[in-house]
């Protein structure tokens, strides 16, 4: 019910005029986009999941040294870059715009050395005749999930790297507030988060059995 | 009157020159009318391919224009059903009641100045207007427009040209165009969310929000989380399509005598994905005009909105319930029947609250001073069409029934009535209503009544007998029946429902003119002709640039003060003070 | 680095740099434990439904803790959370579909 009184101001968070969840509108919108590509990636994960559920003979394909060493890398980097993250969003809260930079920047490089190794595992697997509609190993459509959700996650991870750039260059000329920052942490966050499921679900799934490395 | 106001906010700039002003407008008012212009130019599209589908089924030898003189043969006919089924659903059903009606008078009716975030307003119509256009030029390319239907089930739609004519690039710009869209609805549904919650005056709580609010409101919250399991859906079968993966096609397709080079895909993960998005989709498009008719009911029978309360629990009901019952369109596809038995049991139970809407709009027409405008017309139609529309559903439901029903002319029937013409109504609805304060102009009665009583007999008369003919066992689908024995005695009926087709679709060029003529040469329109009592009538008719010029709204009222005692007036504007 | 600021009223910093770089290394560990769970022979339900909790724990900590939904209004937590959570749930319902693919052995 609401407890507006005759002279209209209002008591409770939910009677207009404020935001009911006192963060401002830009904040609310980037967790709201954050909850729809949520659901893209759990649609494609649940694909993945089903196709592979149904399916006979599904490689194991990834191998100690390269692929699980090198992706488990991968995760260091995000998880590291998200604590960079992290550190910027505070700095930038403080006002302090070149400790936020430097931070922002730190998160840049992970960002980037994810990419280039994944660009790098991806040759590789490519190399060794992966493709969207077959392998050497087994079901065709490994490779056809493997690049489709690793593809996707590559290329949010890319589009965070160039506007956590755009944001870094902005804030630091006094064009954005310090509110974008933490706006973008969110996303960069989200990025990560994501990568927390592909991970396990994609490689720590498919190890190949203890043999020999490449 | 008195309006109650808050201190005076920061006013930005009215923008300057044509391409500011009408064009990359950020005002909310323009891009509402835009996103209804694009509407109309959609639905006339669209009814013209669905005139050609009835001429074929009439008259299936006949020769046609547009076709060199030569006969339609079954996979244009297709092509026609495919891109009227898209081109309705998506660019009319989901554009004009949400993206139209609703970014005009959302920010107005919760006291704003504009939307949460004008320039992803502004993208949100344009990425949607490319999208359009994308749609329209599968048409023009090689091969044609796409026949795989507007649900585009794989494996037809997955392995490319060799499934038929339009599925080469046509597929391709079709699902291409599907995925802008789900951009641009995405963008949308997040401006709607924070602009209800964020961007309400003072004293306008959630409960004193018209009906139009929260139904924009909750209609955004299933966009946001539906859309994005389409456009992984489309993804998906893009690949398909150019990659090379196999999604959804499985091994050891043989298409004319030619072995297909997929396997190990599941076409029944494509319907799920695509239902898991397509039954919130057909809510989308419905809730909207629920709004406007419970809006206009309101206003027309001079009393409050029977159980405000009970409205809001059943459309955020029926929100909910839209995700839980998908697996009804799927009932034939081998689903194991405890899987149906859930899924039956949840369709049916959306039945509740939508007849708790449906009661209340009659309870909130019973006992009132009817005013018979021609948008209560509407709105009434739109309450007649839902439950004609709505019990057959109930039909539908249940598996056992449905195994017979499904791809007849049942389903055909009972969409149509239920989500075409319903929500369509509610379109018309709003346009009437709204008219006056989006152009300032007066809607002709004359004309509407007479588009009205038209439209409405005519769409029975072309949906009705559908349900007769489904039951026989007539498919849907197909573009000639008449050489099928036990089908042939449907043929006169066919012929029927195509007169009445072609006079309804006449009568919406009245429609038409009169809104061209009405922006004419209307009479001007005061700021409440209706006098209704939501914020949009307390300001001019159109409105300024920044909405209130200036002053911020104070709301002391719910929406619905009608004929209530005491008061000098049958209504009490919401940001009047108490005395 | 940010100092100590958790009891300062009502802003942002809620959360201190010890706090934050304590998180990160039970993120680190966690993926350590994942990695070495997929190197000891469990069954493949158990190991999915270990590795699955262990995704959830983690998505968890960084949304409360990174994304600092912890310190946010709970009305917002509650407004995002079941939805994600709801749509997820209900896409488990295409599994017996293809376990009915994988009974049957279809043709490939």
């Amino acid at each position: 019910m609401s407890t507006i009184e005759a002279d209209g101001v209002g008591t409770s968070v939910w009677d207009g005029g404020v935001s009911p969840f006192g963060i401002p509108s830009k904040k609310l919108s980037m967790w709201l986009f954050i909850i729809s590509d949520a659901l893209t990636f759990t649609a494609l994960l649940m694909a993945y999941s089903y196709l592979r559920v149904s399916s006979k003979d599904w490689p194991m394909a990834f191998h100690f040294y390269p692929s699980i060493v090198v992706s488990t890398v991968m995760t260091l980097f995000l998880l590291t870059s998200s604590i960079t993250m992290v550190f910027a969003v505070s700095a930038a809260q403080q006002g302090r715009m070149a400790a936020s930079f430097k931070w922002i920047w730190a998160t840049v490089g992970g960002g980037v050395a994810f990419l280039l190794l994944h660009a790098n595992e991806w040759r590789t697997l490519i190399d060794e005749g992966l493709r969207t509609n077959s392998n050497p190993w087994g079901n065709p459509l490994f490779g056809a999930t493997f690049f489709t959700i690793t593809g996707l996650h590559m290329l949010h991870v890319t589009i965070g790297v160039v506007a956590l750039i755009v944001i870094s260059l902005g804030y630091k000329s006094g064009k954005y507030p310090a509110d974008y920052v933490e706006i973008t942490g969110l996303y960069w966050h989200f990025v990560d988060l994501v990568w927390m499921f592909v991970f396990p679900l994609i490689y720590l799934l498919s190890v190949a059995p203890s043999g020999a490395a490449h | 009157m008195s309006h109650g106001t808050a201190a005076a906010p920061h006013v930005h700039q009215a923008p300057t020159g044509f391409w500011k002003k009408y064009i990359f407008s950020l005002d909310h008012k323009v891009i509402g009318i835009q996103y209804w212009l694009l509407a109309l130019t959609a639905v006339f599209v669209g009814m013209g391919l669905s005139l050609y589908m009835r001429l074929r089924l009439a008259w299936p030898s006949g020769e046609f224009p547009f076709f060199g003189g030569a006969q339609m043969t079954p996979e244009m006919y297709l092509a026609l059903v495919t891109m009227h089924g898209t081109i309705m659903v998506f660019f009319v059903l989901t554009t004009a009641p949400q993206g139209g009606f609703g970014n005009y008078f959302l920010p107005i009716q919760i006291g704003a100045a504009d939307m949460a975030f004008p320039v992803l307003n502004m993208l949100s119509f344009w990425v949607t207007f490319v999208a359009f256009v994308v749609m329209i030029l599968a048409f023009f390319v090689e091969g044609g427009a796409p026949i795989g239907s507007w649900v585009a089930y794989p494996p037809l739609s997955a392995v490319g040209a060799i499934a038929g004519p339009g599925q080469g690039m046509g597929m391709n710009m079709w699902i291409i165009s599907i995925g802008i869209f789900c951009l641009g609805a995405l963008l949308g549904a997040l401006n709607f969310i924070a602009t209800t919650l964020d961007m309400r005056a003072r004293g306008m709580s959630m409960m004193r929000m018209p009906m139009t609010c929260w139904v924009w409101f909750v209609t955004a919250v299933l966009g946001l989380l539906a859309f994005g399991v389409l456009l992984a859906a489309g993804i998906l079968l893009l690949l398909d399509r150019t990659a090379g993966t196999s999604f959804f096609v499985p091994g050891g397709l043989v298409i004319s005598e030619q072995l297909i080079d997929h396997k190990g895909g599941s076409p029944i993960l494509w319907q799920h994905l695509f239902w898991f998005f397509g039954h919130p989709e057909v809510y989308i498009a419905i809730l909207p005009g629920m709004g406007a008719t419970s809006q206009i009911l309101a206003v027309f029978s001079r009393k409050p909105v029977y159980g405000y309360r009970a409205m809001v629990m059943a459309m955020c009901g029926i929100g909910l319930l839209g995700f839980l019952v998908w697996g009804h369109h799927m009932f034939i596809s081998g689903m194991s029947p405890y899987t149906a038995m859930v899924f039956s049991v949840l369709t049916l139970s959306i039945g509740v609250p939508s007849a708790i809407k449906t009661f209340n709009w009659i309870g909130t027409m019973w006992g009132g001073q009817i005013r018979f405008t021609a948008p209560m017309l509407y709105a009434i139609g739109f309450v007649s069409l839902f439950i004609s529309g709505g019990l057959s559903g109930i039909f539908l439901g249940q598996p056992s029934l449905d195994l017979y029903l499904h791809d007849t002319y049942f389903v055909v029937g009972h969409f149509h009535l239920v989500m075409g013409v319903a929500a369509i109504f509610g379109m018309f609805a709003g346009t009437q209503y709204w008219f006056p304060k989006m152009f300032g102009k007066m809607m002709n009665e004359t004309m509407s009544k007479i588009h009205f009583w038209v439209t409405f007999l005519g769409v029975y008369a072309i949906f009705m007998p559908m349900h007769y003919m489904g039951i026989v066992g007539h498919p849907r689908r197909y573009a000639d029946t008449s050489g099928v024995d036990f089908l042939a005695p449907l043929q006169d009926m066919h012929v029927f429902i195509s007169y009445a087709a072609m006079i309804t679709i006449g009568a919406q060029l009245l429609f038409l003119f009169n809104i061209i003529w009405s922006m004419m040469k209307g009479p001007k329109a005061s700021d409440n002709p209706w006098e209704a009592t939501t914020l949009e009538w307390s300001i001019p008719s159109p409105p300024p640039f920044d909405n209130f010029g200036g002053r911020v709204p104070v709301v002391y009222r719910g929406p619905y003060e009608y004929s209530r005692p005491g008061e000098a007036k049958d209504f009490v504007m919401q940001d009047e003070p108490m005395k | 680095m940010s100092g100590n600021h958790a009891s300062e009223q009502g802003e942002h910093h809620d959360g201190t740099t010890k706090w934050f770089m304590t998180v990160w290394v039970v993120l680190l560990v966690l993926t350590a434990v994942e990695v070495f769970l997929a190197y000891i022979h469990l069954p493949v339900g158990l190991m999915l439904t270990i590795l699955l909790g262990l995704s959830i724990a983690k998505a968890a900590m960084i949304i409360a803790y990174f994304m600092h939904l912890r310190y946010e209004r709970f009305s917002l937590v509650l407004t995002l959370i079941p939805m994600w959570m709801m749509c997820t749930l209900l896409m488990l319902v295409i599994f017996p579909d293809s376990f009915r693919i994988q009974e049957w052995g279809w043709p490939r």
